[in-house]
């Protein structure tokens, strides 16, 4: 009898990791008459010129939504249409992303799209000035605007990272983006969209001479010689600081957080996501879900990461292809009504300093350990998934996630766990970012020694309310000069 | 007991998108217990993976006594609140061990709870799903608890101006019917929710009942085992027997307008929308509409490459024709980039919509169409769970993912004459009602 490879186990097997040359070409190839085309640059928004902030972005994001050489957008448009497939990008600090999904019927028309966008860009003006004006919008109305948690996030992040390359907002400032031309975006093109920084990622039915056709049209590119935009460490905070972003809003969105040396293929990397899914697992029950939600109803959710993760409230999984060689640890508290909104922060320093002062419990951890490596799965649950985190594996230069995280997690004990937690987190020297309507007020009610009740509209138990009393005076070592207003209007102007 | 057995077109290794015929390429097997519960059970080649959709036909639709909007999706959360046997911790930790990902969501017609994991866990999924869904129990101080997280949902949405275009939208646009308000509900009733906990003993009595509950599994199963399991642990689940009475809302008499003004910072938005009929998937007017939300909206129609490729005043455009139990609505919405561009935007959708019964679309623009939607299904079908989700939208209108291939059936055979008559009937001017939306400080730009 035949001897079968278990069905999990093919994309192993067949995954393809040509690291001698550029471009190198990762490949997860199978059945489905789907094809996912996953082109990455390791390069993005740290490797902005600094009086360029947004350059990377805007570029990737004309290749992507603009005419190539040959023909208009709106010929692509048409041309796409009746394929229903598109092209999308997305830029990160240090990882640019091209996807595209076809049926196998449109490969080679779809493909063809794909590579004329990449090689030969078209340079329109009126493409430049209508992507230019969406960044400007997303960055204005749908960041600042429309998304206090978002905005929050990303001002998180920003604070964090103060001088250095991953300090600014992907999309840029609005000043950098009303100064941006064409010819900037083609010296960027020029520089970094080369052999050396891209990675092929192939997925689904494609023939089987494809893949090499690829690798041979992208050769075109120059070769280049590798961006390395990585960031140097960021500074450590000498204390707790907050800023609060001020604007006329219903509720109170908190983000806080600290860097963090660790990142997948280090060694403390499975124990440090063993305790962020313990204390806040994204968009699931964690410690923070369930001392905050589910006992006290102050919020939506609340959740705690050790990679970088956008577009949290839209999303149930990860994105791919955002890798970082620097990362954080941060918690999310989705919004508050205004008169709990310190007694809400107080509650999340608290469980977070609990986490770092005893650990987690043998039990949870047990527990804990059997969702992540089953959970993997679920991360898989796509092709394009999958082969996003294949390209990512690649980056990090670890196997497979799911056979990383799966080894990773069986090696490690509670004792590993707390003694990474011991090690990476801590309840203080925190940077922490409101947004809000009334500043002042809470700016007086987190740097005055008095404490910040919650009230509730029904009984609690006992163990809960001897438990407010702590947290409503929980010490946030916070002086008035810790805390930092700005208008809404001046985040990410210049 | 009935097995349709299909062509399973995504497992062929390389295949063509049949011209015409069935298009959802899965076999299905459908059980109906005799309580009225059904199983739809859908094998598919992604390995290892379960998706469990349970579908309730209960949504904002039901919520039919004054002040008491947003119910549906308060009970939503109240279904995570736990059973003697499972309270909500003991809920978590088997998910936990699972390595589930679940969650849940409200819309106007249904409600449902999702949980995707490795397959080997199915019996532990639909056993604690059964008890929570047949005992579910919680105290008063609880659900007063919950009620604080269904507010701390809605003002997360808040932030966003859409929700609250949309709810004006349906505060306009309906009188009577339900759809008056959105899934959350009226901020009003959120806030007195806390004060109705016996209503929500009476909701879930009246509306969690097999015969409105439709279970979904989809992936890495065999059917045979999911019917062992469910007809051990559901089958003893009692029969309802209420019936809501939804007030039928009259036909609209007139167009109407409404504005509002936002507080702070936004591009201003417009939306154009018309009473339509509710779901059916028979004849082809459903098509018919569906033809012209793309056919005049979507990213290859002239007005999208006018306003958002051309003049640049537009940078979204698109036309929305949701499916609904009953009647409700096909809205054009767009986000202006000035708000003076306003009336003009406003007048170049209203003259594309009057184009439609004017005259006869371009046939050849229509085959197009017909390619784009059947490309636009198979790629959507990716995985269990986004195979899971799309049957449960239709287990909430019909019960069963034939609806599917009959859509498409009726995409295939919609005609340009179709397309006029369904213009000319539903999109006029006494069916409509226009919301626009602009930033405080940015100038009137108010519908007129």
């Amino acid at each position: 009898m035949k001897r079968l490879i278990p069905a999990v186990l093919i994309p192993l097997f067949l995954s393809v990791w040509a690291a001698a040359a550029a471009p190198r070409v990762v490949e997860l190839p199978g059945k489905s008459p789907l094809v996912t085309i996953r082109l990455v640059f390791t390069t993005g928004a740290a490797c902005d010129p600094a009086d360029k902030p947004g350059v990377a972005n805007l570029t990737a994001s004309l290749l992507a939504n603009g005419g190539t050489k040959e023909q208009t957008y709106k010929q692509l448009v048409d041309l796409l249409y009746p394929m229903a497939a598109e092209i999308s990008s997305s830029t990160d600090k240090e990882m640019t992303v091209f996807v595209g999904q076809t049926h196998v019927d449109n490969l080679e028309a779809f493909y063809g799209v794909m590579r004329e966008a990449l090689l030969h860009p078209g340079w329109r003006a009126d493409d430049f000035a209508r992507v230019r004006d969406n960044t400007l919008n997303a960055l204005k109305v749908g960041l600042r605007g429309n998304n206090d948690e978002e905005l929050g996030k990303e001002e998180l992040y920003g604070l964090l990272y103060a001088g250095r390359p991953y300090a600014h907002e992907n999309l840029g400032t609005v000043a950098a983006l009303n100064g941006m031309t064409l010819e900037d975006l083609q010296a960027f093109y020029r520089l970094h969209y080369t052999q050396k920084n891209l990675m092929i990622g192939l997925a689904g039915g494609y023939p089987p001479e494809f893949a090499a056709r690829v690798r041979k049209d992208l050769a075109a590119l120059p070769e280049g010689t590798g961006s390395g935009c990585a960031s140097p460490a960021p500074e450590v905070l000498a204390r707790n600081q907050v800023t609060l972003v001020e604007k006329d809003t219903r509720s109170v969105a908190w983000s806080l957080g600290f860097p963090i040396a660790v990142k997948r293929g280090d060694p403390d990397y499975a124990a440090l996501l063993v305790a962020q899914s313990w204390l806040g697992q994204h968009r699931l029950s964690g410690r923070l879900f369930e001392r905050m939600r589910e006992v006290r109803g102050l919020n939506y959710g609340d959740y705690a990461y050790i990679e970088y993760f956008p577009q949290g409230m839209f999303r149930f999984e990860p994105t791919p292809n955002l890798a970082r060689s620097r990362q954080i640890f941060q918690i999310w508290i989705r919004p508050v009504e205004p008169p709990n909104a310190a007694f809400a922060l107080r509650l999340a320093m608290y469980e977070l300093d609990r986490v770092v002062r005893e650990g987690i419990p043998a039990a949870d951890f047990e527990r804990t350990r059997a969702f992540l490596s089953k959970n993997v799965n679920v991360l898989m649950s796509t092709k394009s998934a999958e082969l996003g985190y294949l390209l990512d594996s690649a980056w990090y230069g670890i196997p497979s996630y799911t056979e990383y995280i799966k080894a990773e997690l069986a090696k490690l004990t509670v004792e590993d766990v707390n003694r990474a937690i011991r090690k990476h987190l801590r309840g203080d020297r925190i940077q922490i970012v409101g947004v809000a309507k009334d500043t002042a007020k809470l700016k007086e009610q987190l740097t005055a020694d008095l404490a910040t009740p919650i009230t509730y509209n029904s009984p609690k138990p006992k163990d809960v309310t001897d438990e407010d009393k702590v947290v409503e005076q929980w010490p946030l070592h916070l002086r008035p000069q810790d805390v930092t207003v700005v208008p809404v209007g001046q985040v990410w102007e210049k | 007991m009935s097995f349709h057995r299909l062509a399973v077109l995504l497992l062929a290794a390389v295949s063509l998108l049949p011209a015409a015929g069935k298009i959802f390429p899965y076999p299905w097997v459908q059980n109906d217990l005799p309580n009225g519960l059904r199983l739809l059970t859908i094998p598919t080649d992604f390995p290892n993976i379960v998706a469990v959709y349970i579908v309730v036909g209960t949504g904002s639709r039901n919520e039919v006594e004054p002040g008491k909007s947003g119910f549906a999706h308060l009970f939503e959360h109240l279904m995570f609140r736990g059973t003697p046997e499972f309270p909500p911790e003991k809920y978590q930790a088997v998910l936990k061990s699972a390595g589930a990902a679940s969650n849940a969501y409200t819309s106007d017609d249904l409600t449902v709870y999702h949980t995707t994991f490795s397959k080997e866990d199915l019996p532990r999924i639909l056993s604690m799903e059964a008890d929570r869904f047949q005992h579910l129990s919680y105290e008063e101080a609880i659900f007063r608890t919950e009620t604080q997280a269904v507010l701390g949902e809605y003002n997360k949405n808040s932030a966003n101006p859409i929700s609250k275009l949309y709810e004006t939208l349906r505060a306009t646009a309906f009188q009577v019917h339900p759809y008056k308000h959105t899934t959350m509900g009226f901020l009003k009733d959120i806030q007195d929710m806390p004060n109705a906990y016996d209503y929500s003993r009476q909701f879930f009595d009246r509306y969690y009942r097999p015969e409105n509950t439709t279970i979904i599994v989809v992936g890495d199963v065999e059917p045979k085992k999911a019917l062992s399991l469910i007809e051990e642990r559901w089958g003893e689940w009692k029969r309802g027997d209420f019936k809501p009475r939804i007030p039928a809302e009259p036909p609209q008499d007139g167009a109407r307008t409404a504005h509002v003004e936002w507080p702070t910072a936004t591009l201003p938005w417009l939306a154009v929308s018309f009473r339509v009929p509710g779901y059916s998937d028979q004849g082809t007017e459903g098509a018919a509409l569906d033809a012209i939300a793309r056919l005049g909206f979507n990213e290859s129609s002239p007005l999208y490459q006018k306003l958002v490729i051309e003049d640049q005043t537009v940078d979204a455009l698109r036309a929305m024709h949701a499916d609904h139990v009953d009647g409700e609505m096909f809205t054009i919405l767009a986000r202006v980039k000035k708000p003076e561009a306003m009336a003009a935007v406003r007048e170049q959708i209203l003259r594309t919509v009057a184009g439609f019964s004017a005259g006869p679309v371009d046939a050849a623009k229509l085959e197009v169409l017909k390619k784009h939607l059947r490309y636009e299904f198979a790629l959507s079908l990716d995985s269990s769970e986004a195979i899971a989700g799309m049957v449960a939208q239709y287990a909430g209108l019909r019960r069963t993912p034939e609806s599917v291939n009959r859509d498409y059936d009726n995409y295939d055979k919609v005609t340009v004459e179709d397309i006029r008559k369904a213009a000319g009937k539903y999109l006029t001017e006494k069916n409509r009602t226009i919301v626009s939306l602009t930033s405080a400080n940015s100038g009137s730009g108010a519908a007129k």
